[in-house]
């Protein structure tokens, strides 16, 4: 098992490494003045003052010197400045960063948490009303595109019924206390909704399927001739086994939702890590993006990485060698 | 083919003929293009009326002719994108499952390198490296997305790789490429063809947004993510721009994977046979 | 968009040799409505598009908090290094220019009392008012107006709005603690201009790296109010700076919310956390039908000098020709883009500058539209149509190109698709291509491209058209994009900038107006009105065509009722 793990994390080395080259070569290829600044910005200089700036920020060297430097300054977890405002990338990734995580969060707890007792109530009654209804429910919400939801509710609920606010973390005017946290779940309400519903059908339905199959295995039939009650049967041991699928793709959960999460966060003017890459990407801010791809990158290994070791652990034939 | 068609559950028929309506609209999209173009400013932002069934767009034109005029366009580059994608997957990964060892250490990095890719700025740096035009939308979906037909490709090949009479004929001495073409291919189009319907889907889906976020098409060609990404502006005023071509889409990916799963009950049932 | 203030150097209105002509005719006091107000339901108050002139009505009462809106997050509070308007908003509250435009745009002293130009216009004198002292109780000194232009010229340095400026400085040294002396390679006639640009402290910076000094978040004021507290995404506050000696602003608190979408600010003005907000024609038709908004708000409309148009490269082989140009210009329906997309609130102007700028001739029409007329210039440009019918063609080429707009604005793509539909007609093919803004700039900024979608917005009164429009000023050297070049209009612009007498120059820049209709370098398509919205509590408001606020006082001059109880 260790050297399971072991073999992984040495593993995930060369992939970081082979992202960050890509993304560096990607970047110095894309056209468009570094630090260009968003579209409300003045920044309209003569070539001549563009090449001036080229040669600021180090951009004249050649890629594989700049590389190496930025190397040297990420392996000692220095991140370098924002083309824009010139303050420490990691200074305004921290500033994203809870945003991000307690959308990204909420949806997933949310998506997760709904869709297992979901999956499991319609995998025990296949073929029943609710399961059908349910399952052509999922399945729409499944093939609904994030933004054209994102649309859809903002209009319906916000635009329309006034029920939500349309933007943002939360009303500028917020009280503190009961009423201010009451804001913020209003603000909160509409973005999550985006975010958990495609996750929330895609999960459900796995559980669901995995426990239809389970159901007829075996040992849950042993189970239930030995006398034991059918929620036991299935909770105890259909269950478990559901399980298993859900686990190994819920490491790419993670950068479907972060993904996700842009196209959100740009539709609900949401302060997060998306809507800083994603503004990033537009300002040419070399050393953001940079650092977000990495991270997220990062983040997607571990997840992935999590999700195969606890496969491992379930199931001895992965971590003996067909699995790489 | 009438055999395979019987055996579709009746979902997977139902969403068989939606796409088959699809394609015929989109065959028929050229008489709506006359309409579609005619800019007429004393008719912007209509409600939806007899005249403008979907309504009117900024610019007076009716959405109705819009939206069936974007249909090819996005069929199209949905289709050709998930082809790509499955083409450079597939290989790939059955590549890396078939033979294993160093091959299979290598290209499974490869593929895990493009997994953990951030999608979107992949999209939106080929977008904004390569000029505008459907070629690119094509190349940038299909680089993000051939990494998980790899992976599901590899899977599926090292499970029909110890299938019984895949060993036997290694056992008897048969070659690489008699196994190859006898045994592994046939066997592994079934889970081919399912990923192909699901990736035209998910292609679809995935030029939308692009369009959406304003690196895809490059106009006159308008795709309906390119309609949506107006939407935002009139959210207050005119409902009907985010909704109808929305609608399609979401019929479109419906339909396609609601067909992808009728194929794969097909294709399990098949499986499990041989 | 935004044009850098990359042309610099303007400056008819020198304080000192202050002629008493009035560059703009009508222009100070009176509100003068253009156009007739398009409201349908009668409202308290109807809107007027003219300018506004509150400073001497009713009496100011001191105190309370002003809210208002930033389009956009500010990236730094470092004067030099601004690049945005909501930076320039902020800062102008905070740190003084030397010299000010008043609602006229007259040249006013600010932290300055007094500026003296050599007999060769070279050399430039500029007294500093002794009183003017920082918020930390230091005083504001030569030393600072040297540290500051220095930075400005620095080539490490990303100054972009006021780098262009001092391009021809030579040398600068402070004479004495309040005086200081800017030298120049050569005279202009707009060269008191460049001098309307705040000061930073130089002792703040000592012994930091100028670009990423914690002072660029937090600026020290020498001005009516200084920054209390900067949350990103969310505001920047502002208090009175209780050492400034000058004019006092009548709000004890300033604060401003970052808001960039239209719509949610729109609500935040009705439901009072916001109290100016500025508006679209979107947001000026709702609020026209709302009686929310009739309550609370009033509307204030006002011509500016920004404008729209469409750059055209000379460099192509499709625009070389002064005759495709004029066809081009024929071919947008500029009447209906008014009545259509701005619903009457716009000009349509013949030449590059505003109505209201000194330099627009009022008898210089526009070109008509006249689809006719532009395809029968084609035919005699050589570009016709082949005997089977299709696009027009000319030496085995097709009249085909791209025309680019940036992602964001879609004012610009909605122009640009009507002229693709009309050009389509004419058998010319348009293909309007939506960039992201970084893309597009870099596009422009080098000069590759066909045709392209802009919008010029002016920071200043100059009308020089030097820096955009001579041929010694092509991109990507310079920002004369679409390199146009004409010896006649050369001579024209070199003239106006170094002639002395404004009468003169002003005659010579409208016979280069003239020139400029027919020549077409590019279609100059309308200025747009400017629509501001304010809860009907705050008074005082001057407008003028250099807009609500970058002029003196400005919004210092605004004041806020008490609310009568029961507003919404």
């Amino acid at each position: 098992m260790i050297r399971y793990v072991g073999r992984r994390l040495l593993l995930a080395v060369p992939t970081l490494f082979g992202i960050s080259v890509i993304v560096f070569v990607l970047l110095h290829l894309a056209p468009g003045t570094p630090g260009a600044g968003g579209a409300e910005s003045l920044r309209r200089v003569s070539g001549k003052a563009a090449e001036e700036m080229r040669r600021l920020y180090g951009l004249d060297r050649p890629l594989p010197e700049q590389f190496a430097r930025w190397l040297g300054r990420v392996v000692r977890l220095d991140l370098g400045e924002s083309f824009v405002d010139h303050r420490p990338v990691g200074e305004r990734i921290r500033e994203a960063l809870p945003n991000t995580i307690v959308l990204n969060g909420l949806a997933l707890v949310l998506a997760i948490g709904l869709a297992i007792p979901l999956g499991v109530a319609a995998g025990s009654r296949p073929e029943s009303t609710f399961d059908r209804t349910s399952g052509a429910v999922l399945f729409a919400l499944y093939s609904l595109p994030t933004f054209w939801g994102a649309l859809l509710l903002q209009t319906l609920f916000s635009a329309q019924l006034k029920w939500f606010p349309l933007f943002g973390v939360a009303s500028d005017a917020a009280p503190g206390g009961f009423a201010g946290f009451a804001d913020r779940l209003a603000h909160l309400a509409l973005p999550v909704t985006c975010l958990t519903y495609g996750t929330l059908a895609f999960v459900a339905r796995l559980v669901r399927s995995g426990i239809v199959e389970a159901r007829a295995s075996d040992y849950v039939l042993a189970s239930r001739a030995r006398g034991a009650s059918r929620r036991r049967a299935i909770w105890r041991h259909a269950f478990p086994n559901a399980l298993l699928p859900v686990i190994t793709l819920a490491g790419l959960l993670v950068p479907a939702v972060l993904s996700g999460s842009v196209v959100v966060e740009k539709i609900f003017a949401w302060p997060g890590l998306g809507r800083l890459y994603l503004d990033s990407i537009l300002a040419r801010d070399y050393p953001v993006i940079l650092a977000l791809s990495l991270l997220s990158a990062a983040v997607t290994l571990i997840a992935t990485l999590a999700a195969d070791i606890a496969l491992a652990a379930a199931d001895p034939r992965v971590r003996d060698g067909s699995g790489v | 083919m009438r055999l395979f068609a019987s055996r579709l559950p009746l979902t997977g028929r139902v969403a068989a003929g939606v796409v088959l309506l699809l394609w015929l609209v989109a065959a028929c999209s050229p008489l709506f293009a006359e309409r579609a173009r005619t800019i007429r400013l004393e008719e912007r932002l209509q409600a939806p009326s007899a005249t403008h069934p979907f309504g009117t767009d900024d610019l007076g034109r009716d959405l109705l002719a819009r939206v069936v005029t974007a249909t090819p366009i996005s069929l199209a580059i949905g289709l050709v994108a998930a082809g790509v994608s499955l083409g450079i997957g597939f290989t790939v990964g059955a590549t890396a499952g078939y033979f294993g060892g160093a091959v299979d250490l290598v290209l499974s990095r490869l593929v895990e390198v493009m997994l953990c890719f951030p999608v979107l700025f992949l999209l939106l740096a080929l977008a904004a490296v390569l000029p505008p035009s459907p070629a690119t939308v094509i190349a940038a979906i299909g680089l993000t997305t051939w990494a998980g037909d790899a992976r599901y490709a590899r899977s599926e090949i090292l499970r029909i790789r110890e299938l019984d009479y895949a060993r036997a004929a290694r056992a008897m001495g048969a070659s690489t490429p008699r196994i190859l073409a006898r045994h592994l291919l046939p066997n592994a189009l079934p889970p081919l063809i399912v990923s192909a319907a699901f990736g035209v889907g998910w292609a679809i889906l995935a030029e939308a947004a692009l369009s959406f976020l304003g690196v895809g098409l490059p106009a006159p060609a308008v795709s309906w993510g390119g309609i949506l990404s107006t939407a935002p502006n009139w959210i207050e005023e005119a409902w009907w721009i985010a909704l109808f071509p929305g609608l399609a889409l979401f019929l479109t990916v419906a339909a396609y994977n609601l067909l992808a799963e009728g194929l794969r009950a097909i294709s399990t049932e098949a499986g499990r046979g041989v | 968009m935004k044009r850098a203030l990359a042309a610099a150097l303007h400056g008819i209105l020198v304080l000192v040799l202050a002629s008493a002509c009035r560059e703009r005719p009508g222009a100070a006091a009176a509100a003068v409505p253009t156009a007739a107000p398009t409201s349908a339901t009668p409202t308290p108050e109807t809107p007027r598009l003219g300018f506004l002139d509150e400073s001497h009505e009713g009496n100011p009462v001191d105190g309370g908090t002003l809210r208002r809106r930033l389009t956009g997050e500010p990236t730094t509070l470092n004067a030099v290094l601004q690049s945005s308007g909501p930076e320039a908003q902020v800062l102008q509250y905070v740190q003084r220019n030397l010299f000010d435009y008043d609602a006229s745009l007259q040249l006013v002293p600010g932290l300055a009392e007094g500026m003296e130009a050599s007999k060769d216009g070279l050399e430039y004198t500029i007294a500093l008012r002794p009183d003017a002292v920082w918020e930390d109780g230091r005083p504001v000194t030569a030393k600072d107006a040297v540290f500051t232009i220095r930075k400005i010229a620095d080539p490490k340095v990303p100054a972009p709005v006021f780098k262009p400026l001092f391009e021809e400085m030579t040398a600068i040294e402070a004479l004495d603690a309040h005086r200081f002396r800017v030298r120049f390679s050569r005279p202009y006639a707009f060269r008191p201009m460049c001098f309307v640009l705040p000061i930073l402290p130089a002792h703040r910076f000592e012994g930091q790296s100028f670009l990423k000094s914690k002072e660029n978040r937090a600026p020290l004021s020498d001005g009516p109010y200084r920054v209390v507290s900067w949350k990103t995404q969310e505001s920047v506050a502002l208090e009175r700076n209780p050492r400034y000696a000058g004019p006092r602003g009548h709000f004890d608190r300033i604060e401003f919310r970052i808001v960039p979408d239209n719509t949610t600010a729109y609500r935040m003005l009705l439901d009072g956390s916001l109290d100016e907000d500025v508006v679209d024609s979107g947001i000026k038709r709702r609020a026209a039908s709302d009686p929310d908004f009739a309550a609370c708000c009033r509307l204030v409309e006002f011509y500016n000098l920004d404008y729209n148009y469409i750059a055209l490269n000379e460099r192509s082989p499709f625009f070389s020709d002064a005759r495709v140009r004029r066809a081009m210009t024929m071919m947008l329906d500029r009447a209906s883009i008014v009545r259509g997309l701005y619903r009457g609130s716009a000009r349509i102007i013949s030449g590059p500058w505003a109505p209201d700028s000194p330099a627009y001739d009022a008898d210089v029409a526009p070109l008509p539209f006249d689809p006719g007329m532009a395809g029968r210039l084609l035919d005699e440009a050589g570009w016709v149509r082949p005997p089977g019918g299709g696009p027009r063609e000319k030496d085995g080429r097709r009249f085909e190109f791209d025309l680019l707009v940036s992602a964001g604005s879609e004012v610009g793509r909605q122009i640009d698709e009507m002229l693709a539909s009309e050009l389509a007609k004419a058998g010319v093919t348009a293909r309007v291509r939506a960039m992201e803004w970084a893309a597009f700039v870099e596009k422009v900024d080098s000069g590759a491209f066909e045709a392209a979608s802009l919008a010029w917005s002016a920071v200043d009164p100059n009308p020089d058209p030097y820096f955009y429009w001579h041929s010694s000023q092509c991109a990507p050297a310079g920002i004369n994009d679409g390199c146009y070049s004409n010896p006649a209009a050369d001579a024209l612009m070199v003239q106006a900038r170094e002639e002395l007498d404004a009468g003169r120059r002003l005659e010579i820049l409208h016979r280069l107006h003239r020139l400029l209709r027919d020549e077409a370098p590019a279609i100059f398509v309308v200025n747009a009105s400017q629509k501001y919205a304010f809860r009907k509590r705050v008074r005082g408001l001057t407008t003028s065509p250099l807009g609500l606020y970058g002029i003196w006082p400005g919004p210092l001059a605004w004041w806020g009722a008490p609310e009568p109880a029961g507003q919404p």
